[in-house]
C-alpha cells in the first residue's frame, strides 16, 4: 500500500461500495485521523511556528531577550504531553471517575497540543481542564467547586479558564469512540467461538486491557482505529484467540487485513506504551518554565501590549456600532440609506457582547 | 411602464347590452364576437364579456361612409392593422390576394386576414396580438430559474422581443431570436404547455366544486329555514293546544317547550357542522387527488438511509460471561427490570465497536493538507447518502 | 493570533446573520444566510461564561450529538465556529414545527398525512437509536419541518448516549405530557422505549389535535396516563411496584382506544397500542414500528411536499395585479383577495413582494 491515500479515495471497508460505515460518518474518522508522516509534520510545523511567534513576543517584552532562550523541540513538547496525560490517570482513580471519562480526557489533551504548543499552554493546566471537560461530555458531570477543591493548588477559575480554548481546539468534536469498548466486545464475541475457555479468555483479557491502557500514551488512535487497536492488544496478549477470531470475522478472505495492521500497531504500543523518563522530562519542564510564551502570561509587558492591542479593537467595534446607530437615527429616510440600516444592524458585531 | 401595465390588467370592457347614455344612435350596438361572425377573430373570450369595439362615427378610409350612415358597416383591422369596412373587404379582396390600400403600405392580404376590432386603440390591438403569440412560447415560470435575478433577466428580454416587434424594430433579428429560444427550451416549453393545462383544469375543478358547495349550503340553509320555521308553528300549536287541555301549571309548559326547541337546534347545529367537516374534508380529498397528478404518494420504505451498520458482522448471543453486566442483570432487589434497561443494548453496542473500521487501511504518507478540523461536514466523503424510495 | 483562532475566523466568515428570531435563557436565535450560496440557516448563539460550571451541559450535548448525526429526519448542524464569549452553532433552517401544524385549526388532516409526519420521526428516531443515542425530549414543539415538508428531529439538549451496564440515569426528563410511566415512578435504568412512548403520545395527538395525556403534576400525570390506558397490572407490568418512586395512583380500568380514536384505522390503533406499552421490554421499537403493517396500508403515506403547512406569518401579499381572475360575483373592482393557494403562482418572492412583470393571459 505504497499509493498516498486521502479519506476520499479511501476503499470502503467490507459489504457494499455504495452504503456509508456508520464509523466512516464519525468525526473521529473524518477529522482526527492521520498518517504517521502527518503527525510528524504537523507537530514540527507547529513547534516552528510557535517558537517563531514566541521568539517576537519576547522581544516585543524586552529587545534582546529572545536570544539566551532555549526553545523546546517538538520532540521535547512531545514528551512533556505523555507525562501529563500519563497523570490523568491518577487522577481519575482519585474522582473513582469510570474508564470512559479517563479515556476520553486523554483522547482530548493529546488532540489539543495536535493543534497548540506547550509554550502557550502548560500541560498541568489543560490536564485539569480536559478532564473536567470530559466528565461533561461523558455524562458523568461533577461540580466544578467540587472539582476544583479536591485537587490542590487549583481554583475554579484555573480550570474554567481554558475550557472554551480546549473545547475550541478540539473543533467541539467531543464524541470519542474508545479501543477499551471494543475490546469488551471482543471479549463478548470471541465467546460465539468454539471450544474458547473463559479461564484463558479472561485471563487475556486482564493482560490486553493492560496494553490498552498503555495505547492511551501513544498516538495509535490516530493512526488506527478502536478495534485495530482492540484487536492488537487482545494479540499481544493470546495471539491464538486473536488470529482465530480475526479469521472468524473475515471467513471469506484467505489473510484477512486486520491482522496486516496488527504488527505496527503493536510496535507502537511496545515503544511508546511505557510513561517518560522522569529525569528526562523533569529537566524539559525547567527549561519550559524560562520559554512560556510572554503573552500569556499577566503582567508582562507583552502580555500588557496584547491586552491593549484587545482593547484598542473593542473600542473600535463600539464607536463603528454607536456612529451606525447614529446614522441610522439621523437619517430616518424610509427608502433608503440602505447601507446606514445595514450598519446598524450588523449582527455579527454581536458576538462579544458583555 | 406603470401605464401600460395598468392597461394590461385585463379589466374587462363592459359596455353591455342596455345603454348607458341617452340616445341609442350615438352608443354602439353590440355585436358580441363569437364563433358564428363570419370574420371570426379577434379576441376570443368564451365568458362573453369582451365584445367587439365599434364606433359609430368613424369612417372606412377608403369608401369614407360610417356605421351611422350604413347600418350594419364594421371596420375591421387588417394584419398590418389598417382598417377597412367590410364592404370595401368584400369588393377589394374579392379576386384573392391583394395589396393593402392604405398609403405607403406595401403588404399583402386576403380577405380572411381581416378580423374585427376589439380594442379602441390599434396600437393595443397589435400589441395584445403580439404577447399572446409570445406568451406561447415564452411560458417559463419562476420555479425554472434558479434565483429571482435570473427570473427578472428572462422577463427583461421577453420584454425587450415584445417591444421590437409591436414598435418594429430589428424584426427579422427579433424573429430569428425567438426562433433561436423556441428550439433551445424546446422541452421545457413543452412541460410548462402541460403543466397550464393541468393547472387550467384543476381551476377549472375548483371552482364546479366551489359552486357545487355553494349550491348545497344554500339548499341547506333553506332547508334548515324551512324546518324551523314549520316547528315553530307546530310548538306554537302544541302550547296553545296543551294550555287548553292539561291543567298543568302554564309558566312549567312553556319552559319545556322551550327547552325542547334548543335542544333540536343544538341537535341540528351539531348535524349540520359534521356534514360541513364532511364536505370539507372530501375537498380536501379532491385537492389532493389533483395534486397527486403531479406529486404522487408512494409506497412505504421502512428505512431511507444509506447507513451500514456493520449488523452481518457478529452475531449475538442470548447470553453471554459478561462480569461487566452480571450484577444488572442478576438484579437481586428486581429494581432493574421494570425499567426497561436491556444490556443486550449494551452488549450489541460493544460489539459494534469491536468490529467497525477493523479492516480500515491506516493512512500513510503525505496526502493532501491535512484536513482542518471543523471542516463543513456537507462536503466530503462522509456524507449520509440518502437513497429515496 | 493562535492558528485555531485563525482557522475560527475563517469558518465564522461563512455565515452572516440577518435578523434575531428568539431568545431564550442560554441562546439567541437568529435567522442568517451562508454568504457563498445564499442558503438560509439558523444561527443559535450561546453565550460561554455564564453558569458557574462553564460550557453549559445541554449546549455540549447538543453540540456532540448534532455533529455525529447526520441524517434526512435529524436536524442538521452545519457548522460549529466560536467568538471569544460565544457558541455559535449554525443549523439549517426550519420554518415551522409540528406543534404549530397540529394547532392550526385551519389545517385539515387526511390520515395519509398523519402517516408520513409518524414515518419520518419514527426514521430519525431509528436511527438515533441505532447509534445508542436516546433524546429524552420528543415532543410536538421539537419536531420541526422543512419548507420541503421534510420533518426532523431537533433539540439534543436532553440526549445521552446509552449507558454502560449499571450506571444510573437521572429519571427528570422528557417534557412530562409525554413522559412514560416508569419514569415517572422514578426508574434510573431506562432504555430507549422512553422515547417511543413519547412517540406514541404525539401519534395521539396528531389524531386527536390536542394533547393526549395532560397531566398538570407528576402525580396527576401518571393519573392522567392510567385514567386513559387502565392501571397496570402486575402481569402487564412485571416488577413496576419495585421502582424507586412507586405510589399505587388509584384503579382504573382499561377502557379501548377505540372508543376515542372512532376515526382511525384497526392498524393505526395497533401500532398506537403498541407504543403505549406500559412494559417497556414488550413496547415496540422504532424500527419494528417502521415495519409495522399500518405503513404498507393504503392509502401511501402523503409526499412530504404536500402535508399541510401553517400559514406564514409574514405573508406580505399585497393586493397585487390578478390575471383575469376577476371575481364574478365580488363587488367592486375586481382584485381577489384570497388566502394564498399553494398552487397559484403568485409570484410573491421573499424580496417584499414587488409585483414583477407580469405575462398577459390571453391563452384561454
Amino acid at each position: 500500500m505504497t499509493a498516498a491515500l486521502t479519506p476520499d479515495t479511501q476503499p470502503v471497508a467490507s459489504s457494499s461500495t455504495q452504503r456509508q460505515p456508520l464509523y466512516e460518518a464519525s468525526t473521529q474518522y473524518r477529522h482526527w485521523r492521520f498518517s504517521p508522516e502527518q503527525l510528524v509534520h504537523m507537530r514540527s510545523t507547529l513547534n516552528v511556528d510557535a517558537v517563531s511567534a514566541i521568539r517576537d513576543a519576547f522581544e516585543a517584552d524586552s529587545l534582546g531577550s529572545s536570544s539566551s532562550v532555549s526553545f523546546l523541540s517538538a520532540e521535547e513538547e512531545h514528551l512533556l504531553v505523555k507525562l501529563y496525560v500519563g497523570k490523568i490517570a491518577q487522577l481519575c482513580g482519585h474522582f473513582r471517575f469510570p474508564e470512559e471519562v479517563e479515556a476520553t480526557a486523554a483522547t482530548y489533551m493529546k488532540r489539543f497540543y495536535l493543534k497548540n504548543t506547550v509554550m502557550d499552554w502548560h500541560p498541568k493546566n489543560v490536564m485539569l481542564t480536559a478532564l473536567f471537560l470530559a466528565t461533561k461530555t461523558t455524562n458523568h458531570p461533577i461540580a466544578l467547586e467540587s472539582y476544583a477543591s479536591h485537587i490542590p493548588k487549583t481554583s475554579p477559575s484555573d480550570v474554567l479558564d481554558l475550557e472554551f480554548l480546549v473545547a475550541q481546539s478540539l473543533g467541539f468534536d467531543f464524541a470519542v469512540w474508545h479501543p477499551h469498548k471494543a475490546l469488551w466486545g471482543i471479549w463478548l464475541d470471541v465467546q460465539t467461538l468454539p471450544d474458547v475457555s473463559i479461564e484463558e479468555l479472561s485471563k487475556a483479557y486482564e493482560t490486553a486491557h493492560g496494553h490498552v491502557r498503555a495505547a492511551r500514551l501513544t498516538d495509535a488512535e490516530f493512526i488506527y482505529t478502536p478495534s485495530q487497536i482492540a484487536l492488537a492488544c487482545f494479540s499481544l496478549a493470546s495471539p491464538t484467540l486473536a488470529t482465530a477470531w480475526a479469521r472468524a470475522k473475515f471467513p471469506s478472505s484467505p489473510h484477512p487485513p486486520a491482522l496486516e495492521f496488527l504488527e505496527p500497531i503493536k510496535e507502537i504500543i511496545l515503544r511508546d506504551g511505557s510513561p517518560p523518563d522522569v529525569e528526562a522530562v523533569r529537566e524539559v519542564d525547567r527549561r519550559l518554565r524560562l520559554c512560556k510564551n510572554p503573552e500569556k502570561i499577566p503582567g508582562t509587558n507583552a502580555y500588557i501590549k496584547k491586552q491593549q492591542e484587545k482593547d484598542r479593537q473593542a473600542e473600535e467595534k463600539r464607536l463603528r456600532k454607536a456612529e451606525a446607530a447614529r446614522i441610522a437615527m439621523e437619517e430616518g429616510d424610509p427608502f433608503g440609506s440602505e447601507l446606514a440600516k445595514k450598519a446598524a444592524e450588523d449582527l455579527d458585531d454581536d458576538d462579544d457582547d458583555d | 411602464m406603470a401605464q401600460r401595465n395598468s392597461w394590461l390588467r385585463g379589466t374587462t370592457i363592459r359596455k353591455s347590452g342596455p345603454s348607458t347614455s341617452a340616445s341609442t344612435r350615438t352608443s354602439t350596438p353590440q355585436l358580441p364576437s363569437t364563433s358564428m361572425s363570419i370574420f371570426a377573430g379577434g379576441v376570443k373570450d368564451p365568458s362573453g364579456r369582451t365584445v367587439e369595439y365599434i364606433d359609430m362615427n368613424e369612417k372606412c378610409p377608403v369608401c369614407d361612409s360610417d356605421a351611422y350612415l350604413k347600418p350594419g358597416l364594421r371596420l375591421l383591422v387588417s394584419s398590418c392593422y389598417h382598417k377597412l369596412c367590410n364592404g370595401c373587404v368584400e369588393v377589394l379582396y374579392a379576386t384573392g390576394s391583394e395589396v393593402c390600400p392604405t398609403k405607403g403600405c406595401n403588404v399583402i392580404n386576403r380577405r380572411l386576414s381581416y378580423t374585427p376590432q376589439t380594442f379602441e386603440d390599434l396600437t393595443v390591438e397589435k400589441e395584445v396580438a403580439i404577447r399572446r403569440r409570445l406568451a406561447k412560447e415564452f411560458n417559463k415560470r419562476r420555479e425554472d430559474f434558479p434565483d429571482l435575478r435570473s427570473y427578472n433577466d428572462y422577463l427583461e428580454e421577453v420584454e425587450e422581443i415584445a417591444f421590437n416587434l409591436i414598435n418594429d424594430i430589428d424584426v427579422a433579428e427579433t424573429e430569428a431570436r425567438i426562433a433561436r429560444y423556441h428550439q433551445e427550451n424546446a422541452e421545457l416549453i413543452e412541460l410548462n404547455k402541460k403543466r397550464e393545462q393541468e393547472y387550467q383544469r384543476y381551476l377549472q375543478e375548483q371552482e364546479e366544486m366551489e359552486r357545487q358547495e355553494r349550491e348545497l349550503r344554500a339548499q341547506e340553509l333553506r332547508r334548515i329555514e324551512t324546518e324551523e320555521r314549520e316547528e315553530r308553528e307546530k310548538g306554537r300549536q302544541a302550547i296553545i293546544d296543551k294550555l287548553e287541555t292539561s291543567d298543568k301549571d302554564a309558566a312549567r309548559l312553556v319552559a319545556k317547550s322551550r327547552m325542547e326547541t334548543q335542544r333540536r337546534a343544538s341537535a341540528r347545529a351539531a348535524s349540520s357542522s359534521s356534514a360541513s367537516f364532511n364536505q370539507s374534508n372530501a375537498r380536501l380529498l379532491r385537492t389532493r387527488a389533483t395534486q397527486s397528478a403531479v406529486v404522487p404518494d408512494v409506497p412505504h420504505v421502512p428505512l431511507q438511509d444509506n447507513y451500514y451498520a456493520y449488523d452481518d458482522m457478529f452475531q449475538m448471543r442470548e447470553t453471554y460471561h459478561d462480569p461487566v453486566s452480571e450484577a444488572v442483570r442478576r438484579d437481586r432487589e428486581g429494581i432493574m427490570r421494570a425499567g426497561g434497561y436491556r444490556v443486550d443494548q449494551a452488549w450489541e453496542r460493544a460489539l459494534r465497536f469491536a468490529v467497525a473500521g477493523l479492516d480500515t487501511a491506516p493512512l500513510s504518507g503525505m496526502p493532501a493538507p491535512p484536513p482542518e478540523p471543523m471542516a463543513v461536514d456537507s462536503e466530503g466523503p462522509a456524507d449520509a447518502v440518502m437513497v429515496s424510495a | 493570533m493562535d492558528a485555531v483562532e485563525r482557522a475560527n475566523l475563517e469558518r465564522q466568515r461563512r455565515w452572516t446573520k440577518d435578523q434575531k428570531i428568539g431568545e431564550g435563557t442560554y441562546a439567541v436565535v437568529y435567522r442568517g444566510r451562508e454568504l457563498a450560496t445564499g442558503r438560509k440557516v439558523a444561527i443559535k448563539k450561546i453565550k460561554v461564561g455564564q453558569f458557574k460550571d462553564g460550557l453549559d451541559m445541554s449546549a455540549i450535548r447538543e453540540v456532540k450529538f448534532l455533529r455525529e448525526l447526520k441524517h434526512q429526519n435529524v436536524i442538521e448542524l452545519l457548522d460549529v465556529f466560536s467568538s471569544k464569549k460565544n457558541l455559535n452553532l449554525v443549523l439549517e433552517f426550519l420554518d415551522t414545527d409540528l406543534e404549530l401544524v397540529i394547532k392550526d385549526r385551519s389545517l385539515v388532516f387526511l390520515p395519509a398525512d398523519i402517516k408520513s409526519w409518524m414515518a419520518m420521526t419514527f426514521r430519525g428516531l431509528e436511527f438515533c437509536h441505532r447509534n445508542f443515542i436516546l433524546h429524552r425530549d420528543l415532543k410536538p414543539n421539537n419536531l420541526l419541518i422543512a419548507s420541503d415538508g421534510q420533518l426532523k428531529i431537533a433539540d439534543f439538549g436532553l440526549a445521552r448516549d446509552f449507558a454502560d451496564p449499571g450506571y444510573k440515569m437521572t429519571c427528570q426528563v422528557i417534557t412530562r405530557w409525554y413522559r412514560p410511566a416508569e419514569l415517572l415512578w422514578g426508574c434510573r435504568y431506562y432504555s430507549t422505549a422512553v422515547d417511543i412512548w413519547s412517540v406514541g403520545c404525539i401519534f395521539a395527538e396528531l389524531m386527536l389535535r390536542t394533547p393526549y395525556l395532560p397531566g398538570e403534576t407528576d402525580m396527576d400525570q401518571l393519573k392522567t396516563i392510567f385514567r386513559a390506558l387502565g392501571t397496570p397490572t402486575e402481569e402487564d407490568w412485571p416488577g413496576h411496584t419495585k421502582l424507586p418512586d412507586y405510589v399505587p395512583v388509584g384503579q382504573f380500568p382499561k377502557t379501548p382506544l377505540r372508543d376515542l380514536f372512532t376515526a382511525a384505522s384497526a392498524d393505526c390503533l395497533n401500532l398506537l397500542s403498541k407504543c403505549l406499552i406500559y412494559d417497556p421490554k414488550r413496547r415496540i421499537s422504532a424500527k419494528d414500528a417502521l415495519n409495522h403493517p399500518y405503513f404498507f396500508a393504503l392509502p401511501y403515506p402523503s409526499h412530504p411536499s404536500k402535508l399541510p403547512k401553517p400559514a406564514k406569518k409574514e405573508s406580505g401579499i399585497p393586493l397585487e395585479e390578478v390575471d383575469g381572475n376577476t371575481d364574478m360575483s365580488g363587488p367592486g373592482p375586481g382584485v381577489k383577495a384570497n388566502p394564498p393557494n399553494k398552487l397559484k403562482r403568485k409570484n410573491s418572492d421573499d424580496l417584499g413582494g414587488r409585483p414583477v412583470a407580469r405575462r398577459l393571459d390571453f391563452t384561454k
